[in-house]
């Protein structure tokens, strides 16, 4: 069997046509229903002359339509340009832009597609998903609906789809104008990261997992891919807007895995309590995304003792995981992110590109067949993040001497809010076009559930009337809601070296001591 | 001041930043259209707790109740006559 997302899907199809594999409120679809989507979207976008490895946007939320684009795609030997739902048009339009995306299937109902449509023109073809709530219909492309029913006479030839050196993704990780960050994922890198995943999980047929994890994002990404693989259940839940909603589903579709980042386990325990639900069939829990409290992980697991709880670490540029802790490692290396896992390299080296002594701070570097070809379109960019094969993490760390690998702050100025991985530039660069703004810094400063939150320091022209309303309101208006500065405090100049740029850490410094 | 008029001031000010009545319809629900984030949800429990007088039970934490700004004064109602 080849060796790609595609192929693993299509032979579960074939050997368990009837186990459901994805469940959405009352929906129900089974891997034979979902391979017949996934036909027809391949068999549309072949008989549209879907040249392989030309770029296909995705702007949908999590949904059975998502993953049947998704896996279409794969199947019509183009590449997933999946993008966050949450995005304000200016990005998506420089994305798809920058992407070169031939088409996007988007949601109906999605806020930014009237402003896509008008920006874009017909430079792209469209696919609507769905129908716009008021019935006003958007006239551009082609229906998901027609797709559907059309189908496809047969099954895709998979013969040329899924060679491991190929592109098979692009995951958007920041927006600016001058340069957006495209990771460039191949088929070979999504597979070896799914089958080492599957395999310290002890994934089966039989795991029905609760999903809340954006699809777009590499962690929700992997819980879809590695799921699917093996032919296991996935529940979705769109947001954790009402914990209480998501427990109630765990316990009545007796779910056996649950994932989240660390901000997902401080919502659920300090809004619901997980003893009043049955969730004794929960076999694994997964955690990454930044680092979790140890003691917020102890009450996890005092909560459901019968689950087994893996912290884990990665990155976009890793495909999504790079290390696991190991659950019977957990109490004797509390505050780890655990070892390589199977097919991982990890070292902690020095500048130089040694590697340091247990013990001892330096940067985590990663080797694998998970490591990214490069970042679309940005040799320059790649060479500084790939060096010498290595993937040059930015998360500084020491080792002990049993090999487990302890975080110990990141090398670059990417903030962490939630799920989300955040640069300054792409908020900086927005409040900078506000008139009567002369200039803009922004950092992370610490909060209790988020891990960190959004600060902006401004610094108003002479005579300019700029009140913090107004900054957000922009704000508001052209950035994702998750990208929106919590706090803004204007200053009379920001601390900078000798040669102009911001010291960003003193910024932190000042904010945290405030 | 109605309690419909309070809480679309309140969203308005505090999560779409303006004073446009447009921005904001009172059936809009705030999770489809991205007005509010799960920190900011407690924001609004906080909100109408301290402005209504009343306690919002965790299991009371629910779309029906929370997700628009009718459905807050329908909650509210039911508390109010509980």
């Amino acid at each position: 069997m080849s060796q790609s997302l595609i192929h693993l899907l299509q032979h579960q199809a074939h050997r368990v046509p009837d186990n459901i594999a994805i469940v959405q409120k009352d929906e129900r679809i089974s891997y034979g229903q979902l391979y017949a989507c996934i036909c027809a979207v391949a068999a549309f976008l072949r008989e549209n002359g879907l040249a392989p490895g030309a770029r296909v946007g995705l702007l949908l939320e999590n949904s059975p339509q998502f993953v049947a684009t998704y896996y279409g795609v794969l199947a019509a030997g183009g590449v997933v340009v999946a993008m966050n739902t949450g995005t304000k048009s200016r990005d998506l339009v420089n994305w798809l832009k920058h992407s070169e995306a031939c088409w996007l299937f988007a949601d109906a109902r999605h806020p930014e597609l009237a402003a896509i449509t008008t920006q874009m023109r017909d430079s792209i073809a469209y696919v609507i998903v769905g129908e716009h709530p008021n019935g006003s219909a958007i006239t551009v492309g082609a229906s998901w609906k027609q797709i559907q029913e059309n189908g496809a006479v047969n099954e895709p030839d998979l013969s040329y789809s899924g060679q491991p050196g190929e592109l098979a993704s692009i995951i958007y990780t920041s927006g600016t104008t001058g340069h957006p960050k495209g990771v460039m994922l191949s088929h070979g890198n999504l597979f070896h990261n799914v089958n080492s995943i599957v395999g310290y999980l002890k994934l089966t047929g039989d795991d029905i997992v609760m999903n809340i994890l954006p699809f777009y994002y590499s962690y929700g990404n992997s819980v879809l891919h590695t799921h699917l693989a093996v032919g296991a259940t996935i529940v979705l839940e769109n947001s954790l807007l009402y914990p209480h909603k998501i427990l109630q589903t765990m316990e009545k579709e007796r779910v056996t895995g649950f994932s989240g980042v660390p901000s997902t386990f401080s919502i659920l325990l300090s809004r619901t309590k997980f003893k009043d639900y049955d969730l004794s069939s929960l076999r694994y829990i997964t955690q990454a995304g930044g680092p979790m409290a140890p003691a917020s992980i102890r009450r996890v697991i005092a909560d459901l003792p019968n689950a087994e709880f893996f912290v884990m670490y990665g990155q976009t540029e890793a495909t999504a995981r790079l290390s696991y802790l190991p659950p019977d490692k957990l109490e004797q290396k509390l505050g780890s992110v655990g070892i390589g896992i199977p097919g991982v390299t990890l070292e902690v080296q020095d500048d130089q590109g040694n590697k340091v002594a247990p013990g001892e701070i330096g940067q985590i570097y990663a080797k694998g067949d998970n490591i990214m070809l490069g970042y679309w379109k940005d040799p320059q960019t790649t060479e500084t993040v790939i060096q010498n094969g290595w993937l040059v993490t930015g998360d500084l760390a020491y080792q002990d001497s049993d090999g487990f690998i302890f975080i110990n702050g990141r090398a670059s100025d990417m903030i962490k809010s939630g799920a989300n991985r955040i640069s300054p530039k792409d908020i900086e660069e927005v409040i900078a076009e506000l008139e009567g703004v002369e200039e803009v810094a922004v950092v992370g400063i610490p909060d209790e559930i988020l891990g960190q939150v959004i600060k902006a320091f401004v610094v108003a022209s002479p005579n300019a009337k700029l009140e913090k309303k107004a900054v957000m309101a922009h704000c508001r208006q052209n950035l994702a809601i998750y990208k929106l500065p919590k706090e803004v405090e204007f200053v009379s100049e920001l601390p900078k070296t000798a040669s102009g740029k911001v010291k960003r850490f003193l910024l932190a410094d000042t904010a945290r001591a405030s | 001041m109605s309690i419909e008029h309070k809480l679309r001031g309140y969203i308005l000010e505090n999560f779409l930043f303006t004073d446009d009545e447009s921005a904001l319809s009172s059936s809009d629900s705030f999770l489809e259209k991205g007005i509010i984030d799960s920190t900011g949800i407690m924001e609004v429990i906080y909100f109408i707790q301290e402005e209504f007088g009343i306690e919002v039970d965790d299991n009371e934490m629910i779309p029906e109740n929370l997700d628009s700004v009718n459905n807050i004064v329908k909650f509210l109602e039911k508390k109010k006559a509980a």
